[in-house]
């Protein structure tokens, strides 16, 4: 009846297709909601995490489908597209859930039950990004992988970087009461789009550009691709795309905004 | 029988439909994928033609034309109970429907399990989400990049 095998590859491109109809849900949402939380749209995180979500799979899927059999439709890959799979679907429906309702999913711990989903919440984002590294992981040792060296190289660095800076910037992140540093007030200035804040310590600047290492070398590989010296300017890129996520974490944890305006 | 017991009674009908739609394997046991596509929705759908065919005209100003006249029709207790089994029907329906539909196209059941939760509770946004995923999952196939 069913005769279409489900590859660990078809179930990222089938996360992404539903972080994407996800996203188009926040869309038709925010043409009818005024409501806010803390001074923001509330179908604003959903939709951000939802785009996220399609950004991280697609990437999955890309490396994903270069991988060879053994590999590709091993068991570790198998485990971990399963789990990663559980962690988006709990986050992406209990953040949308509780925006819905005008109320806060992070950092929110108003009752036992929220305080426990909070904990959840921790749980699937760090699984999430062990999926991340375990991936990278399986790319290193996949010599029959199809990507040059070069781009074999980006992906594991970027990879292991997203998963390493991730734990610093969003583990802190998760040590304090909130992602500000100081005081935004009720209408601090943000920038437009990212929202993060424009007054004050904002740690999701720093947890942004964490997360999209990933993205980030293996796109930056491409740009060197034809140049001599190109696994050299790979590493520079590599550390300072790591010394940049430093950075704009130690600025935010001073109380310093990204960009003040 | 009062409204308030074939409530009960109709409310608790649709459970097992959709525990074995979110739970139980497919394709194994054709009597068993059948409850939830088919018998479930029969015997609803039976129930809903009776109770409408009986209580339709009974609703002073009832009708289909304005919210006003929809209200006049959820008014009386027989005519909500026939709304209430409309959605059950219509959604245990649809939630057998969508699943063939993501069984086809190969979405696995780990991700089809929350959109059939969310068919059950909500309808429309569940159907909206296994339309988009399927669609989406059918477009990256002619992309030629699922395999």
């Amino acid at each position: 009846m069913n005769a279409i095998a489900k590859t660990p590859l078809r179930g990222l491109w089938a996360l992404t297709a539903l972080s994407l109809a996800l996203v188009a849900l926040c869309l038709i949402w925010a043409a009818f909601d005024t409501r806010t939380f803390q001074g923001i749209a509330v179908w604003i995180k959903p939709l951000k995490f939802n785009i996220s979500f399609v950004v991280l799979f697609s990437t999955l899927a890309f490396v994903v489908a270069r991988l060879s059999p053994p590999y590709g439709q091993g068991r570790t890959l198998t485990i971990v597209v399963h789990i990663m799979a559980a962690s988006m679907l709990f986050e992406a429906l209990y953040i949308t859930a509780q925006a819905a309702q005008g109320q806060g999913s992070h950092y929110n711990d108003g009752t036992p039950f929220h305080q426990a989903m909070y904990g959840l919440m921790g749980i699937g984002a760090v699984s999430l990004v062990i999926g991340v590294a375990v991936i990278g992981g399986l790319v290193w040792r996949d010599k029959a992988a199809a990507f040059t060296p070069l781009m074999r190289e980006a992906i594991v660095v970027g990879f292991g970087l997203s998963f390493i800076l991730t734990m610093i910037t969003a583990g802190t992140m998760s040590s304090l009461p909130g992602h500000f540093i100081g005081d935004p007030g009720p209408n601090g200035a943000v920038l437009p789009l990212l929202g993060w804040s424009a007054s004050v310590g904002d740690l999701r600047a720093a947890h942004f550009v964490a997360l999209h290492a990933m993205q980030g070398l293996p796109i930056l590989a491409l740009g060197v691709r034809g140049a001599r010296q190109s696994h050299l300017w790979l590493r520079l890129a590599a550390c300072l795309w790591a010394a940049l996520t430093l950075g704009l974490y130690v600025q935010a944890l001073a109380g310093q905004p990204f960009l003040r305006f | 029988m009062g409204a308030d017991d074939l409530f009960g009674l109709a409310s608790a009908a649709v459970l097992p439909g959709w525990a074995i739609l979110v739970l139980a394997p497919r394709g194994r046991w054709v009597w068993l994928d059948r409850v939830a596509s088919l018998i479930l929705p029969l015997g609803l759908s039976a129930l809903y033609a009776a109770l409408i065919l009986t209580h339709f005209s009974g609703a002073e100003g009832g009708g289909f034309g304005s919210i006003a006249q929809v209200r006049a029709l959820f008014a009386d207790d027989w005519g909500l109970l026939a709304g209430w089994v409309h959605y059950l029907a219509f959604d245990l329906m649809i939630g057998a429907a969508m699943a063939h539909r993501m069984d086809r196209v190969g979405v696995s059941r780990l991700i089809q399990a929350p959109i059939l939760v969310l068919i059950f509770l909500f309808g429309p946004l569940g159907a909206l989400l296994a339309l988009l995923t399927e669609g989406g999952l059918r477009a990256a196939d002619r992309r030629g990049v699922t395999a």
